[in-house]
């Protein structure tokens, strides 16, 4: 029991880093990010060439992957989601996600192309483990649950003390009132995604050791991620980090009793009964038409 | 004088949700087994009109009540399967089953739609998509009853080798889905779709109920996924649980926003132009959907009107002109 509830607090870390970004994307740019996965993916692969090519220590290569995922995360807004906001005319949502799809799309099928369908992983960072409560648990899985938790209390200092951060929040707010504060919208846009994606990939690099690079993997985290948006409410920041250790326990507890090919089945079981009696969300605010 | 003929030609064709010029349209698809030279060509416009029919049933609902359906490939899968082992381990007849189909599929639809056609459109879309995936993982998961990754064969319903029964009867499928869509469309349903799609809280304040007319939407295009997955499944001989996949979705959305959204003839007519290209880069793989992703992202920046909006637009220009 205790075993499943560790590997699920564990798993759920990452969650939160990711979920987070989603949400945050969400809330300040209204883009229901369905590419949001692929950044995950970026992170993955560029940490597995900075340990391999460039030999560099495992925190470094994971750094590295974090910078990599906010490049591509910036260019990428830059390219797609800044133009539609210049001409889209109406059904902004819907478009974002469509935009969203095709960046998925072209990731994944161009990382397949240009490194095959082929496994890239490392066996371990960082050698041996300790013992919590009488399980065996390496020191991979603690430096990537620690890097979580660094990543996330750093970022809500940002979000909360920085004077950027300030206008993120300010923009999820109210749009408008920002850009009259002298907010620049355009820039905080683009910031908050890459941000977003760097998060992403922050968490791709950590689990290098546990899930190796390949072209799809991004859609799990991309489908635990959405779960934990649905689960705590969208829009709702903060208990992101809550819904994401949920998720991670729901998810473990799932394949420990079920098997691993039922776990999705038991996710939606779940958002089914969120959505009859909390349609909101567990800790939601109004998203009723 | 023409104008006279074409009004009187279209007034009883309209009721039936047709128009003259969809008319004619159709005769040249019926007419088209004639001149195929090879069965290929045959099969080729059977993929036409399938993927053209799906686009369609999708195009009902992003176009009119602005939901977009992800589980399409999933409901449309589902449906195929469903005829599929109803033949398997009951001996249905294809002709029950595919009805069959398009009713599970249009019942999971209801439940997608009872569940989040009170919240925003983005909630039908999520929840959709892991109904999908779900399909998906349930299909690879019970080996013993759909031989999961392996492949289930499935029966097909004429006997012989010609392609010929089979897009006779897709065409009608098509014909018969594009009549009861535009019917709907031209009714009161279709006022109250539109002004959904467009604004709720108007559309609310002048007493049409969000929940039941997307809802009723919602079933009806699910209903489509589903017949017309069932005579998929019987068309094409071998299932695996990729046909419920995210890129099956994809692909018929694509098509579909090409076409235009709100018209249903843009995806039908869309289909007839993009599946040949497509299908003459299946050799590419990766290539292909590469190039699906940039066609999304591009016709959603530059050409969110899709091909119906063209007409309008030439006309347009050539008002301009004139001034």
């Amino acid at each position: 029991m205790l075993n499943i509830l560790l590997s699920g607090i564990l798993r759920g870390g990452m969650y939160m880093l990711i979920a987070l970004g989603l949400a945050l994307v969400y809330g300040v740019m209204g883009i229901p990010n369905f590419a949001h996965g692929e950044y995950y993916l970026f992170g993955a692969y560029a940490t597995y060439f900075a340990l391999t090519y460039l030999g560099v220590s495992p925190v470094i290569a994971i750094l590295i992957g974090a910078a990599v995922g906010f490049i591509f995360g910036c260019i990428i807004e830059r390219l797609t989601f800044a133009p539609l906001r210049k001409r889209n005319t109406g059904e902004w949502v819907t478009n974002a996600f469509m935009i969203g799809a095709g960046i998925q799309l072209i990731i994944q099928n161009g990382v397949q192309y240009l490194f095959t369908a082929n496994y890239y992983g490392v066996t371990q960072l960082f050698e041996g483990g300790i013992k919590l409560g009488g399980i065996n648990v390496s020191y991979d899985r603690i430096v990537a649950f620690a890097i979580a938790i660094a990543a996330l209390a750093l970022f809500w200092l940002f979000l909360k003390k920085t004077k950027t951060g300030i206008s993120i929040l300010a923009v999820a707010d109210d749009e408008v009132g920002a850009m009259l504060m002298g907010v620049d919208i355009k820039k905080i846009h683009t910031l908050t995604y890459g941000m977003s994606s760097m998060l992403a990939a922050l968490a791709g690099g950590a689990l290098i050791s546990m899930t190796p690079a390949y072209p799809l993997m991004g859609t799990a985290p991309n489908l635990a991620a959405w779960f934990t948006v649905i689960l705590v409410g969208v829009g709702n920041l903060s208990a992101v980090a809550v819904g994401g250790l949920m998720v991670g326990i729901i998810e473990v507890t799932a394949t420990y009793f079920f098997g691993a090919q039922w776990q999705n089945v038991v996710s939606l079981g779940i958002i089914i009964i969120i959505l009859i009696f909390k349609p909101n969300g567990l800790f939601g605010r109004k998203s009723k038409v | 004088m023409k104008n006279e003929l074409y009004n009187r030609l279209s007034a009883p064709l309209k009721k039936i949700g047709l128009s003259p010029l969809s008319v004619a349209a159709f005769i040249l698809l019926a007419l088209f087994p004639f001149v195929s030279p090879n069965a290929y060509i045959t099969k080729l416009g059977i993929t036409c009109i399938m993927w053209g029919t799906l686009a369609m049933g999708f195009d009902f609902s992003v176009g009119y009540i602005n939901v977009s359906n992800w589980g399409y490939a999933g409901l449309m899968g589902l449906g195929a399967y469903v005829s599929a082992l109803l033949l398997k381990f009951f001996d249905i007849t294809p002709w029950a089953g595919m009805i069959i189909a398009g009713c599970t599929a249009a019942a999971i639809g209801f439940v997608i739609a009872v569940l989040t056609m009170r919240m925003d459109a983005m909630f039908t879309a999520l929840l959709a998509w892991f109904v999908g995936i779900v399909l998906q993982n349930i299909v690879t998961a019970l080996p013993e009853i759909t031989r999961g990754a392996m492949g289930l064969n499935v029966k097909p319903i004429f006997r012989g080798a010609s392609p010929t029964p089979y897009y006779y009867l897709i065409l009608a499928i098509c014909i018969l889905t594009f009549c009861v869509l535009h019917i709907f469309v031209n009714s009161k349903f279709g006022f109250s779709f539109k002004a959904l799609g467009q604004d709720i809280e108007a559309a609310k304040a002048i007493g049409i109920s969000p929940f039941k007319y997307r809802t009723i939407n919602f079933v009806v295009s699910c209903f489509v996924a589903g017949l017309v997955g069932g005579f998929y499944g019987h068309y094409i001989g071998v299932l695996s649980p990729n046909v419920l996949g995210t890129k099956n979705v994809v692909q018929i959305l694509v098509i579909a926003y090409i076409g235009g959204r709100g018209s249903i003839w843009g995806p039908l007519l869309a289909s007839f132009l993009l599946m040949p290209i497509f299908e003459s880069m299946n050799s590419l793989v990766e290539i292909k959907y590469i190039i699906y992703g940039l066609v999304l992202i591009i016709s959603m920046i530059f050409f969110p009107g899709g091909i119906c909006k063209l007409p309008e637009k030439v006309r347009q220009i050539i008002k301009d002109r004139k001034k």
